[in-house]
């Protein structure tokens, strides 16, 4: 009996463990995990939504006091962004007339631009401590595809980690580990300055701050700047809010600086986010 | 005493529902990713002190596998593995001693340390947890285990009340 239990419990580790190697670092997702995603999803969906308005609802109410000033400085945030789109539009269209003279190819115009931001909404949040993964209600058929980046109106959330039909997994970028093996580095660059400083970001979790790391000893990252993606490898879009520097020092060998980026998105209690959808350069 | 088995499974399903979209509503900003409850997790301790000890592994391999599948960030089958086990092992207990809230409570206590403890060493063993162990310990294992103890208590009247039948003669059958 003992021998029996003892037996079966080497067989169960056994196929375990071999579950395990077989599930790690794998893209793709077989139909049946598809179909428990997407049934759940819908389920999940329609408990986060109602659930977050009630939530919202009374947070609300507690802060009735802060609305009235909100509000004085969201009016003067929508007249600062009416002068801004004025003056956008002007520089879109400067930009479009340098890139016909500069004789840009299709494909660099379409690389930069035309990013399409998809509305969805959040369903479910894992609780594992290991795996914080965030469940969004848009999959394959509403044209998402793995590693592509989700914001929130903040910044960068994450980016899409796995794919079923109606539903998606986020993996935030608190988890983008510089350990971890197949997480993407993200190449940020200070806001403002694009040209003079360059980064790989990635997370600390015991400081609880997002890395700024192989900066060049010469650029100059300082506190208080904004860190945005820098698009370069083509990966994620160009110009996502990463975060705020905290601090900046000098790095290991003294040859590169580490900053320290405290991130602007939230990531609890998460309600609406934005998939960026890039333009398939690559497509035929 | 007899776990309605059925009833049990429709009941966790809903409260997986309720674990993934309704409580992370609940949870104070900023603590979101201390207090991390695992309501099967609870329902698997439940079926194995009131049901039987292979109904409580099928039931934590089904629920952990499902969880597993839901949230599949880097492994599949950590929790399907650890929640199967967990569910044999304290399907054990009733055989020796009489069931009562407090060696529920201590159960789910001890139960919560241990899955704490076994997945942080799956994703160690993969080399995919980026904290130290005092630090997992003192971040989330902690404040989740009294979360579980707490979740433990407020679902153990209406366990016993709609999901196990014959709660008057259970007493006279185990014999304190």
């Amino acid at each position: 009996m003992r021998n029996k239990r003892l037996f079966i419990l080497m067989i169960g580790v056994i196929l375990v463990v071999s579950l395990l190697g077989y599930t790690f670092g794998r893209q793709k997702m077989t139909w049946p995990e598809k179909f428990i995603n997407d049934a759940f999803g819908t389920l999940q969906g329609a408990l986060y939504r109602p659930v977050g308005a009630v939530a919202d609802f009374f947070r609300d109410l507690s802060r009735l006091s802060d609305v009235y000033k909100e509000n004085e400085e969201l009016r003067q945030t929508v007249a600062r962004y009416t002068e801004d789109k004025i003056r956008y539009n002007l520089i879109e269209k400067q930009n479009e007339y340098l890139q016909e003279a500069l004789n840009f190819t299709e494909r660099q115009k379409e690389l930069y631009n035309n990013y399409r931001y998809l509305i969805a909404q959040v369903v479910a949040n894992s609780s594992n401590p290991y795996d914080p993964t965030i469940k969004i209600n848009l999959g394959s058929h509403d044209g998402i595809k793995e590693k592509m980046a989700v914001t929130t109106v903040d910044g960068l959330v994450g980016l899409v980690s796995r794919v079923s039909e109606f539903t998606s997994t986020v993996t935030p970028i608190t988890e983008m580990s510089a350990t971890s093996t197949d997480s993407i580095s993200i190449a940020a660059t200070v806001f403002g300055r694009e040209d003079e400083a360059f980064g790989i970001v990635d997370f600390d979790k015991e400081k609880n701050v997002l890395q700024m790391s192989k900066i060049d000893e010469n650029d100059v990252v300082k506190e208080g700047d904004i860190i945005i993606t820098s698009g370069s490898g083509n990966v994620l879009p160009k110009g996502l809010i990463i975060g705020t520097v905290v601090s900046s020092q000098v790095g290991d060998f003294g040859l590169t600086q580490t900053a320290q980026v405290e991130p602007a998105a939230k990531f609890d209690h998460l309600n609406d986010v934005f998939v960026v959808v890039t333009p398939d350069v690559d497509a035929p | 005493m007899k776990l309605r088995l059925n009833w049990t499974i429709l009941a966790t399903l809903l409260l997986l529902l309720l674990q993934t979209s309704v409580l992370p509503w609940l949870v104070p900003p900023g603590w979101s990713d201390r207090l991390l409850p695992h309501l099967p997790f609870l329902m698997t301790i439940f079926v194995a002190l009131f049901g039987n000890r292979h109904r409580a592994f099928f039931f934590g391999l089904g629920f952990g596998l499902l969880e597993d599948i839901l949230f599949y960030g880097q492994l599949i089958g950590a929790y399907g593995f650890t929640m199967a086990l967990l569910g044999y092992l304290f399907g054990l207990i009733p055989e020796r001693r009489s069931r009562t809230l407090g060696l529920t409570l201590g159960c789910v206590a001890l139960g919560s340390a241990i899955l704490d403890l076994a997945i942080f060493g799956i994703y160690e063993l993969f080399q995919l947890v980026n904290v130290t162990f005092a630090f997992a310990v003192y971040w989330h294992m902690v404040p989740t285990l009294l979360i579980s103890v707490l979740l433990a208590l407020l679902l153990y009247i209406p366990v016993r009340r709609w999901l196990v039948k014959n709660i008057a003669s259970s007493a006279d059958e185990n014999g304190a």
